[in-house]
């Protein structure tokens, strides 16, 4: 057998080890449900409840906050992130977690948002500015 | 009837808006006349290339004066115009208005179409035969670019996203049916916190002419297929190739270094899509260098390196593609967000794929490929197989990165790995390693024919040097735990002191190696680095002190990173002592002031150093953005950024009945003399003189105008600092300007001169101690050996330019 081939082959082999390796290190997107009937870890998507508390005081602890967020599906649960409270979270319109459940609490070690941000939302603020000068 | 609008400057966007369609429609004139040009089988008719020129070069005109039609806009903050109120402010320095440019996507195609233009305008000058056939491509490429700034409808269709749109056309809301609208839009949105860094002023025009130059070795290679010039197009292509991953991998490594001085994200590569985005066609044409040069000096492997040299900018193409369109949506977080031009950028790909794979197809019978196998000792061999290993790494960054695109071809839903960095590192340190080593032994090695014995003598020998060192390495690194890295340092000193021998060759005469070796010395380099610097990083602010949140942070191993300072208290993290010493704030940004002590053995100071790790509140967001400070030391470095402060108040602007004054504290009003002493709360005020020579800005002052200055010295528990607050006559009215002193809570005005009793009135406000919420959290991270990593980029991009300089001399003898 020709070299060439030889190489050939084994490219494709890794390319193949590649993909599959890609496919097993790659997560899943889930609801809060999925995620406590899996211990593997998983990407869940929702919204913040706002009316619910939100827990973050640095004075107590700098590495714990906690909030309730309602899955796609419209479950809720609360989440308890191990790091500071990321300072627009009020403000974010979509919530992706990574992590997974325990003891009915989900265990976040990533949290990415999506916030209608100054800097990509449209929205003209107005300011109203008077005509007589303050002096 | 159209409403009459107040106050609009509407010149310099029509006048930008003709510019782009004129270059759009000269860089099609420039193309046809290219076409011709190459196909005229009259070698003395030179009239369409002449033409092609001249369309050229008024494409290049055009592109110019639509620049400076933007750059007037946004510097004269006209915010009609959506880009300017999109992108900056006027509150924005002008430097960081350059940068304001290319926050926004039109404004990097422009500096893309821009780059390609000047590229373009060299090679007119020096491609001599190559020009015809070589400037069809870079033109149908320019065409393709200027349509992205096009902004108008055809059929229905929105071709590309224009700069110039006003800001009432592309947003709907009430106040635009108002005639002076504008007058309730004092200022723009800003630029982005995070850009307003140097790095990002210099980051991008480099990174986007690496992405630009691309398209030459490109174009070499479509003109050597389309003129049936195969193996010709080699010189030209190594040289513009080398030049391409100069520029490539500068701005990529600026934009690693802008993340570890700007972001805090805690590093200098995250694997983000963005980032290989960035690195994946650097990477196919460092491949494609290698084989390009494997050709040129044996024969053998011509199809891998056009096909690399080829594949590269179409991945330029597929990389813009992914960061332009908004499909890496939930998997970035700096994607740009979609303006409705992915099929646009699709098309764009699809035909320059589709123009590479016809000509391929056409010309394969043709190509000079050999039928014979090269000798395993053979440097061409071997620099194929560096070639093919670098082929494998991209395929394993596109599998994972394209994960969206896959979710978005297929209707599937599969998510990222959960730690990405780990995913990628368990495949790029692997190959990274085979990288290495090659780079190390193929230096021994001769094209053709090697002696085996004398290879393996100098390969052993080496080998046994790089042992020796990779030894004593990882003990003082304190890598040795882990098997990949020990083997990665072996490999990357293995090549470091196997081209260094090279470059001792190199320095006796054989000069030609040299741009070789220092490249490759430059690219260990950047190997060990960034492995130490990954590796052996480490939190050291980690919080021992957190008060029980239960059970529930026992059985989660997460470290607990993040650690509060109170003003003054210094905390113990690891050598150092750490205390937070105050803010002071500059223009947007608030500086935390952060001191490090170290002392040794007896409690005497060994080092001090201040770091001032800075955030910029944004109070009507309420949210801090921030931005890290580092010291720099030459084995390692000190990162901090803080994670979380106290929000400030907003404070009340003197309106509505509202006033600054209701921040603090009653005022106190003190009758004082020169060198009085006034106490307040955690210390107290020196009256020292009056200044009669007070200059107000804005604020010209008549002959019988009064304005007098207050020398004041406060003495706060921090140190002594000066105040000087003004009272002013003007007219008949009494007014003055107050100082204030925000790290002490302090504002002093001079509100009076009472004559009769030779006195003067100084009223002290202080905010409320409540009010004054003096903490920060923060995060410190030691990296060591972390300028292995800047310093190798420096090394790689001389050893790249002493290879052009060689490879262009060549080119100029040929």
């Amino acid at each position: 057998m020709k070299r060439g081939s030889i190489i050939g082959i084994i490219i494709i082999a890794i390319a193949i080890g590649v993909i599959i390796s890609t496919y097993a290190d790659s997560s899943t997107y889930g609801s809060f449900i999925d995620a406590k009937e899996t211990q593997k870890e998983l990407h869940v998507v929702g919204k913040l409840n706002k009316g619910k508390e939100m827990f973050y005081n640095p004075q107590k602890d700098a590495n714990y906050f906690s909030f309730y967020m309602v899955d796609n599906n419209g479950t809720e649960c609360k989440v308890i992130f191990n790091g500071t409270k990321p300072q627009d979270f009020e403000k974010s319109e979509q919530i992706v977690l990574t992590g997974e459940m325990q003891n009915g609490n989900f265990y976040a070690n990533k949290i990415l948002m999506k916030c209608p941000s100054k800097y990509t939302q449209d929205k003209v603020e107005v300011t109203e500015v008077k005509s007589q000068p303050n002096i | 009837m159209d409403t009459v609008f107040v106050g609009e400057h509407l010149l310099p966007g029509k006048i930008g808006q003709f510019f782009i369609v004129l270059s759009f429609g000269a860089a099609l004139l420039s193309l046809i006349s290219y076409y011709f040009a190459s196909t005229n089988t009259n070698k003395l008719d030179t009239s369409w290339r002449n033409l092609g020129r001249f369309a050229y070069s008024l494409n290049m005109a055009s592109v110019i004066a639509t620049g400076c039609c933007l750059f007037y806009i946004i510097y004269k903050h006209y915010f009609e115009y959506h880009y300017a109120w999109a992108h900056s402010s006027t509150t924005l320095p002008v430097y960081y208005i350059i940068s304001c440019f290319w926050e926004g996507q039109e404004g990097s195609f422009w500096l893309w179409t821009f780059w390609q233009g000047v590229l373009g305008l060299i090679l007119i000058f020096t491609a001599r035969s190559w020009e015809n056939s070589v400037m069809t491509t870079i033109s149908l490429s320019q065409v393709f670019l200027a349509s992205m700034l096009l902004g108008v409808e055809i059929l229905g269709i929105k071709i590309g996203s224009s700069p110039f749109i006003l800001l009432r056309d592309a947003i709907e809301a009430p106040i635009f049916s108002r005639a002076n609208y504008l007058s309730l839009i004092p200022d723009g949105n800003g630029l982005n916190p995070l850009l307003q860094n140097y790095w990002m002023v210099i980051h991008p025009p480099t990174l986007f002419l690496g992405f630009a130059s691309m398209i030459v070795p490109f174009a070499y290679g479509i003109a050597g297929l389309w003129m049936k010039r195969y193996a010709e197009m080699v010189k030209p292509a190594i040289a513009w190739s080398l030049f391409a991953v100069m520029i490539l991998g500068t701005g990529i490594i600026m934009g690693s270094f802008w993340a570890y001085e700007a972001l805090n994200f805690g590093g200098f590569w995250a694997w983000d899509p963005v980032e290989n985005a960035s690195i994946i066609p650097w990477i196919t044409l460092i491949a494609g260098v290698h084989v390009l040069i494997a050709y040129k000096n044996s024969g053998h492997s011509y199809f891998t390196a056009l096909f690399l040299i080829i594949i590269s900018f179409i991945l330029v193409l597929y990389a813009s593609f992914l960061t332009r369109s908004g499909i890496l949506g939930e998997t970035s977080v700096h994607a740009f967000t979609d303006l409705g031009m992915s099929g646009q950028l699709l098309v764009y790909m699809f035909v320059f794929v589709l123009l590479a794979t016809v000509l391929i197809v056409q010309n394969w019978k043709n190509l000079p490929i050999t039928k014979k196998d090269e000798d395993t000792y053979s440097r061409e061999f071997w620099l194929f197989i560096g070639a093919i290993t670098l082929i494998i790494s991209c395929i394993q960054i596109i599998a994972t990165t394209s994960i969206p695109v896959f979710n978005a071809i297929f209707g599937s839903k599969i998510a990222p790995p959960t730690n990405p960095i780990a995913h990628y590192n368990k495949w790029q340190i692997a190959i990274a390693v085979v990288i290495a080593f090659v780079s190390a032994f193929s230096q021994f090695l001769k094209y053709k024919k090697t002696d085996m014995r004398k290879f393996y003598i100098s390969v052993v020998v080496y080998m046994v040097v790089a042992a020796l060192l990779t030894g004593v390495g990882v003990y003082i690194t304190g890598i040795y735990t882990n098997f990949m890295y020990i083997l990665l340092t072996f490999a990357a000193l293995f090549s470091i002191i196997a081209n260094g021998k090279l470059l001792g060759d190199a320095l006796k005469g054989k000069w030609k190696l040299a741009g070789s070796a220092v490249a490759h010395i430059g690219f260990a380099l950047i190997l060990l680095g960034a492995l130490i610097a990954a590796a052996t990083n480490k939190v050291i602010s980690v919080n021992n002190t957190g008060i029980g949140f239960g059970e529930e942070f026992a059985k989660s191993n997460n470290p607990r990173e993040n650690i509060i300072l109170y003003k003054n208290t210094p905390i113990k993290m690891n050598d150092y002592m750490v205390t937070y010493k105050g803010d002071s704030t500059s223009g947007v940004n608030t500086y935390y002031k952060v001191n490090y002590q170290v002392l040794d053995a007896k409690g005497a100071l060994k080092e001090n150093f201040d770091l001032y790790p800075n955030a910029q509140q944004n109070i009507k967001m309420k949210q801090i953005v921030a931005s890290p400070d580092t010291k720099h030391y030459l084995l390692h470095d000190i990162y901090t950024h803080v994670s979380s402060v106290p929000l400030k108040e907003e404070e009340h602007e003197n309106h509505d009945g509202h006033s600054d004054d209701e921040n603090y504290d009653t005022p106190i009003v003190h009758q004082v003399a020169i060198g009085d002493t006034v106490r307040y709360k955690e210390g107290f005020i020196i009256v020292k003189g009056i200044n009669k020579n007070v200059k107000i800005e804005n604020l010209p002052l008549k002959d019988n105008d009064v304005a007098i200055g207050l020398t004041l010295e406060v003495e706060t528990p921090e140190g002594k600092t000066q105040a000087e607050p003004i009272f002013l006559i003007k007219g008949n009215n009494k007014l003055d300007f107050g100082k204030k002193l925000d790290e002490q809570g302090l504002k002093l005005r001079f509100t009076n001169v009472l004559p009769e009793k030779n006195k003067l009135e100084l009223t002290v406000y202080q905010k409320q101690k409540t009010d004054r919420k003096d903490w920060i959290v923060m995060k410190a991270i030691v990296f060591p050996y972390i300028n292995l990593l800047w310093g190798g980029t420096i090394i790689m991009v001389i050893g790249f330019l002493l290879s052009i300089f060689r490879r262009a001399k060549e080119l100029k003898s040929a």
